[in-house]
């Protein structure tokens, strides 16, 4: 029985030796991986959706593999509701390797509006979950992540139309000069149109205008409307109902009072 | 024969003096390969508050439990100090670990890190080490019979 006894002594030790080496071994080389997170980028496009894009090199100078290298982010309104999620995955990163990978985000802009319009005309805050998560040595499992906010620009913030000043065109008809003021907290370029119909305190339609917006990212805009009104349906007070159609979303109507 | 007694006890002496020179021999080589793996593990130890706490608390009671058992060696307490040793890695694994699943917060960042695959292994050679001291147990009383029977 010493012999069986004493093969069993050998293996455990063996095991025991190779499994401390290994975890010790896999956990040192932790330190040789290196992580780089490159400019995040913001882009838009014409189908009303904003990418966010962060560049991230992985640098594995340990003495393993990395398995299922992932990175997830969320992003949650202010009551807590997912509004968008992006995700990265590489399936290995094999030992002194260098991985870049983009990892993307998209968020589309009419659906952010129909949750909430006002991201439209107030500043907020979103949250933002983030994880990185790898298997080191392909069979160790970590995971690394944190909570953030992150503030989200209103392009219209402030947005008010002023007085209508009336000059008379012709005999039946005033030219209506409307200004216009907001300023563009977001990230991105407001690029469109604006269009406003005017009713009177009948609620009858009496003009309607266009005007193109060309606001830039973080800036503040002022402009004005032109349009034309029948003198006989001017009442001296009414309501303003303005439209947008962006790049990258569309909205309206929002009833703005005048008089 | 009182000649014969004092012979007997020195021969006692001498054999506890060589197991306590044994037993002090392999707690310090122990002691010696701890040091020379953790300095592998001090650069993570500065992100896991307590992890050098609760492994130099594990190997100090291994120690203790290494020398008392190699101290009561030839007897029947040799093998009870070899499962309570390998109990007590069992259960310090798992009690430590916290089931496999390691988790800390360091400022803002929730670190978690997935140790059951490790776990496992290191619960499964622990049970072979528990075996193989009932093993030696059964062994020793065993050919104690035999040999008294003889």
């Amino acid at each position: 029985m010493r012999i069986p006894i004493r093969m069993i002594g050998i293996a455990t030790t063996f095991f025991w030796i190779f499994l401390i080496a290994f975890f010790i071994t896999a956990v040192y080389s932790v330190k040789d991986v290196a992580f780089n997170f490159g400019e995040p980028q913001m882009s838009t496009n014409t189908n009303g959706e904003m990418t966010f894009s962060l560049p991230v090199t992985i640098s594995n100078r340990g003495f393993y593999n990395i398995g299922a290298f992932t990175i997830v982010t969320q992003v949650f309104d202010t009551e807590g509701l997912s509004i968008v999620q992006g995700s990265t995955v590489v399936p290995l990163i094999r030992k002194d390797e260098d991985v870049t990978v983009m990892h993307n985000m998209t968020i589309n802009a009419g659906d952010l509006l129909e949750r909430d319009e006002n991201y439209l005309f107030n500043d907020s805050e979103l949250m933002i979950y983030a994880a990185v998560g790898m298997h080191i040595a392909e069979v160790i499992p970590v995971e690394a992540s944190t909570n953030f906010t992150m503030p989200w620009g209103a392009p219209l913030y402030d947005f008010a139309l002023g007085d209508p000043a009336y000059m008379p065109y012709n005999a039946t008809h005033f030219r209506v000069t409307v200004p216009i003021s907001f300023e563009n907290h977001a990230f991105f370029d407001l690029i469109g149109s604006m269009q406003i119909r005017m009713y009177n305190s009948t609620r009858a339609r009496i003009g309607r205008g266009e005007t193109s917006l060309n606001a830039y990212a973080n800036s503040p805009y002022s402009g004005f409307i032109d349009f034309y009104v029948s003198m006989v349906g001017v009442t001296p007070s009414g309501e303003f109902r303005v439209s947008f159609s962006t790049s990258l979303f569309d909205y309206g109507a929002l009833v703005i009072p005048y008089g | 024969m009182a000649n014969n007694n004092n012979h007997n006890s020195k021969k006692t002496h001498r054999n506890f003096l060589f197991k306590a020179i044994k037993a002090t021999a392999k707690a310090i080589i122990f002691y010696v390969i701890y040091l020379f793996l953790w300095s592998f593990l001090a650069p993570v130890s500065e992100f896991v508050p307590g992890l050098q706490q609760m492994i130099e608390a594990f190997v100090m009671v291994y120690i203790v439990l290494m020398i008392v058992g190699d101290l009561a060696s030839g007897t029947i307490f040799q093998y009870f100090f070899n499962v309570a040793k390998a109990l007590f890695v069992i259960g310090y694994l798992i009690i430590s670990l916290g089931g496999g699943i390691f988790g800390m917060t360091f400022e803002n960042i929730n670190l978690m890190v997935d140790l059951r695959f490790f776990l496992a292994v290191a619960t499964l050679l622990g049970l072979l080490g528990l075996a193989k001291s009932v093993l030696q147990a059964v062994n020793y009383m065993s050919e104690k019979a035999e040999y008294g029977r003889v």
